[in-house]
């Protein structure tokens, strides 16, 4: 599996950093910067006191790392570049809260744990890949080997703190919540894809149904008028009228 | 049995829920302090649930939820722009409809699975009317006209309503296409700054330049004999394009867009000339919109003025918040007073949507007060303390009011930039002394310090003041305006002795942006003024927002404590503690 995995970022990666690398730096910063949301907020959940420095100050790593990315984008892209809206919007979906609740208020304490272990490790290996197959130009490659110290720490504290978490129900709590983690990464890597397959076929039918249903109606419509105009006049009472959609 | 009104904006920006038990305004609060993600669009429940918290209730006490407007007839005005700009709407037509068809169709089904309330007691507003409720129901005034202007609503770019005790008469409306708002936008995104995020710096960066490109808007603005305006829009394209507001038209027009990003060479003494050419050529820019628009804005008041018939009037809507055109307004414009509450854009229409089911449909006795801002959550003392102490940032406890007003002075008088964290937090964009960054106004690189190494902000952005209610005579605020010295909603000209005293709060035009603070109002924050003004003899801080570019004011204590780690900020006063600078071992790196 992670040979597999491995060949697959190393194959992907060729087209991405030769196509599109400020693309890319970009999106890791907005993972990075999303990353820092949810330490922060572990930092405001979690019961355990003694952890929290160690969320906070990978919290500020990651915001650190989102600002060496995103500088690099800047870098590799020159200053006309413009970051689409789709892509700033992309980051909304992914971290903050999310149906009322936090990356770590929906996981727990130790799933979050093992989370944040299979992600900072699948990052490193990630990086690794990038360097091994020399994808990346010396600028990039010296900031991410800034970052990579600090995601080494992150992969060996969350491991610790997973393992003492643990520790009263035995290292098969640990490896079990690594594993619900890792089935829900493929899980969602999964749904993404098919959701970008689903948004890819649903613009072309309805692209298809623009080109043929719309025309017609175009005859008739108008845009509205400059200028003052009456407001639209209200046959319902207040209080229907509040009841109503429309 | 106390009726229970939620009133709630969101799925466009700025999402924020407000309580309301009986025509009273319990809480208000926006829901990117709690998510983190600046404008955070999404239903609001993180928001909402703190607000039930707040006054002891859960989601089943609430009689009515009111969403801030009507989604079907924004789904109508987006169909049929869709078919009448067929087919240059080809890009934006999927976009949209995805977008309509998979999710903002179904907005009573969302409510009612994301607050967890029955579909019967789910209601709608109008955009524009929440707006107005909003201005007028926490306004001064008994009557008075109520004009409301922003980028759009469902159709309403601009409407008109006369407020009285019988509640909000609609008086007329500009519709979609045609948008001061979205005209001023679209100059936001050529001058390279983010829509709905931008405009102040646009706003900023004004008074750096002069209006040479006026003649060339109003050839794209017209203003119409009926005290309307009309939009030439062959230049604009926020109708049918589904990213860009501007054609190349504009482009031809104007010159090329300024790129995201370029530095602003005029506070730069080592730029070209050519650099510097450049960047004045955009400050003329932003100071031609500006221009622009504030002569709209006159012209459209006048037309309410006359249409109405009210002495007074009260602002809403994004436009609103254009601290410098309200001063035009006030000065120039026909009405005798002016009111802008502080969350004038869409998080305000969740406070203007419960308002208006408590008052305008309910028919509950309402009268004019003055709007309080500091709506939303407070920190809790003990769990600060703890979050503190976890953290290994040096404290020191100051229970006694005194004692935490002298240090706090102390320590601004010696230079030093604090982060302010008092009571409740305010709803809006503007930090008015809950949730701010200050400082000394006196010295003269405290502006370039705060933006550059605090703020990590543009250089050219201003700094306004706070200012003790009883030195009010330091900002030369027209008449009309004195309604508006609370909440920083309007700038006006500094006196000779603050722009002497205090150059860090006047903008390069010798502009200011006060708030005017009250001991009634705020006895803590009023208390630490008159410090700063027994030892310097000016009451006045330089008050900003606590944050860093790009994100919402701080919400948590956790907030508070990676802005402070994140920047050059001195410390932060949290309550009663004073928070310094972290070791270094905390911010690893």
């Amino acid at each position: 599996m992670g040979a597999l995995r491995r060949a697959w970022i190393g194959l992907t990666g060729q087209f991405a950093w030769r196509l599109r690398p400020a693309h890319m730096l970009r999106s890791f910063s907005r993972t990075e910067q999303g990353s820092a949301l949810d330490m922060f907020a572990a930092v405001e959940s979690t019961d355990r006191r003694d952890i929290r420095k160690k969320y906070f100050r990978h919290a500020l790593d990651e915001w650190r790392h989102a600002g060496i990315f995103r500088e690099r984008a800047r870098e590799v892209a020159g200053p006309d570049a413009v970051e689409s809206g789709r892509e700033e919007a992309g980051m909304l979906v992914e971290h903050g809260i999310v149906g009322g609740r936090t990356l770590f208020e929906r996981l727990g304490e130790r799933d979050f744990l093992a989370f944040v272990f299979v992600a900072e490790a699948d990052a490193v290996e990630q990086f690794g890949v990038y360097a091994r197959h020399g994808l990346l130009d010396a600028g990039t490659e010296a900031a991410l080997e800034r970052i990579l110290k600090d995601e080494l720490f992150h992969v060996s504290y969350s491991k610790h703190e997973l393992d003492r978490l643990s520790e009263a129900e035995g290292a098969a709590a640990a490896r079990g919540a690594v594993r619900r983690i890792r089935w829900s990464r493929f899980k969602e890597g999964y749904l993404r894809l098919s959701r970008d397959i689903g948004h890819g076929m649903s613009s072309l039918w309805l692209l298809a149904l623009y080109g043929l249903v719309l025309p017609p109606f175009r005859l008739f419509a108008r845009l509205e008028a400059p200028g003052w105009q009456a407001p639209p006049t209200e046959a319902r009472s207040a209080a229907d009228a509040l009841m109503s959609e429309a | 049995m106390p009726q229970v009104t939620l009133g709630v904006s969101a799925l466009y920006h700025d999402a924020a829920a407000a309580l309301m038990i009986d025509g009273q305004v319990i809480a208000a609060a926006q829901e990117e302090r709690f998510s983190r993600l600046k404008h955070d669009p999404s239903l609001p429940v993180r928001a909402a649930q703190w607000c039930l918290d707040e006054a002891g209730l859960s989601a089943q006490d609430i009689d009515q939820l009111i969403f801030y407007e009507k989604p079907l007839r924004k789904f109508e005005r987006i169909l049929s722009t869709s078919i009448a700009t067929f087919p240059r709407s080809a890009l934006s037509f999927p976009r949209q409809m995805k977008a309509w068809l998979g999710d903002k169709l179904w907005t009573r089904n969302r409510l009612v699975e994301a607050f967890g309330v029955r579909p019967e007691r789910v209601g709608f507003s109008d955009h524009h009317r929440s707006h107005a409720a909003s201005a007028f129901y926490s306004g001064p005034f008994e009557r008075a006209a109520v004009l409301v202007a922003d980028g759009v609503g469902e159709w309403a770019t601009t409407s008109l309503w006369r407020g009285g005790p019988a509640g909000l008469e609609p008086l007329g409306e500009v519709r979609w296409p045609h948008s001061l708002g979205l005209l001023y936008s679209a100059m936001t995104a050529f001058l390279g700054f983010a829509v709905n995020e931008g405009e102040y710096k646009v706003m900023g960066m004004a008074a750096w330049g002069t209006p040479r490109y006026r003649e060339a808007l109003d050839r794209v603005g017209r203003l119409l004999p009926d005290g309307g305006f009309a939009l030439d829009l062959d230049h604009f394209s926020h109708h049918w394009h589904p990213t860009r507001a501007y054609t190349d038209r504009l482009v031809a027009l104007l010159g090329p867009p300024r790129p995201p990003g370029a530095p602003f060479a005029l506070l730069d003494p080592s730029a070209s000339a050519a650099a510097r050419a450049e960047s004045q050529r955009h400050a003329d820019l932003a100071a031609s919109v500006q221009s622009w628009l504030e002569d709209a804005l006159l012209h459209v008041i006048r037309h309410a003025h006359q249409r109405s018939g009210e002495a007074n009037l009260c602002l809403a809507g994004g436009v609103a918040l254009n601290a410098v055109a309200n001063h035009r307004l006030a000065l120039e414009g026909p009405f005798a007073q002016l009111f802008v509450q502080p969350a004038a854009g869409d998080a305000g229409g969740a406070l203007g949507a419960a308002q208006w089911a408590s008052f305008g449909v309910a028919g509950r006795p309402w009268s004019p007060s003055r709007f309080r801002p500091d709506l939303g959550p407070s920190l809790d003392e003990g769990r600060v303390a703890d979050l503190v102490a976890d953290l290994g940032f040096p404290c020191e406890a100051l229970p006694h009011e005194d004692a935490l007003l002298d240090r706090a002075a102390q320590d601004l008088l010696s230079g030093q930039v604090l982060g302010w964290v008092q009571g409740r937090a305010e709803l809006g964009p503007r930090a008015l002394g809950h949730r701010s960054i200050l400082a000394d106004p006196r010295g003269p690189d405290t502006a370039l310090r705060v933006n550059t190494r605090v703020k990590l902000r543009e250089p050219f952005r201003p700094f306004a003041p706070s200012i003790a209610e009883e030195q009010a005579a330091l900002v030369q605020l027209p008449p009309a305006a004195a309604a508006l010295g609370p909440y920083m909603t309007v700038a006006c000209p500094a006196s000779d002795r603050l722009r002497e005293a205090a150059p860090a709060v006047v903008h390069v035009n010798g502009s200011t942006r006060p708030q005017l603070v009250s001991a009634a109002d705020d006895p803590r924050y009023h208390g630490l003024l008159r410090r700063m003004g027994e030892a310097t003899g000016l009451s006045a801080l330089l008050n900003t927002s606590f944050n860093l570019k790009g994100e919402p004011l701080v919400g948590s204590a956790t907030d508070a404590l990676a802005t402070l780690a994140r920047c050059e900020l001195d410390a932060v006063y949290i309550g009663p503690l004073r928070v310094g600078r972290p070791p270094a071992r905390v911010l690893g790196g």
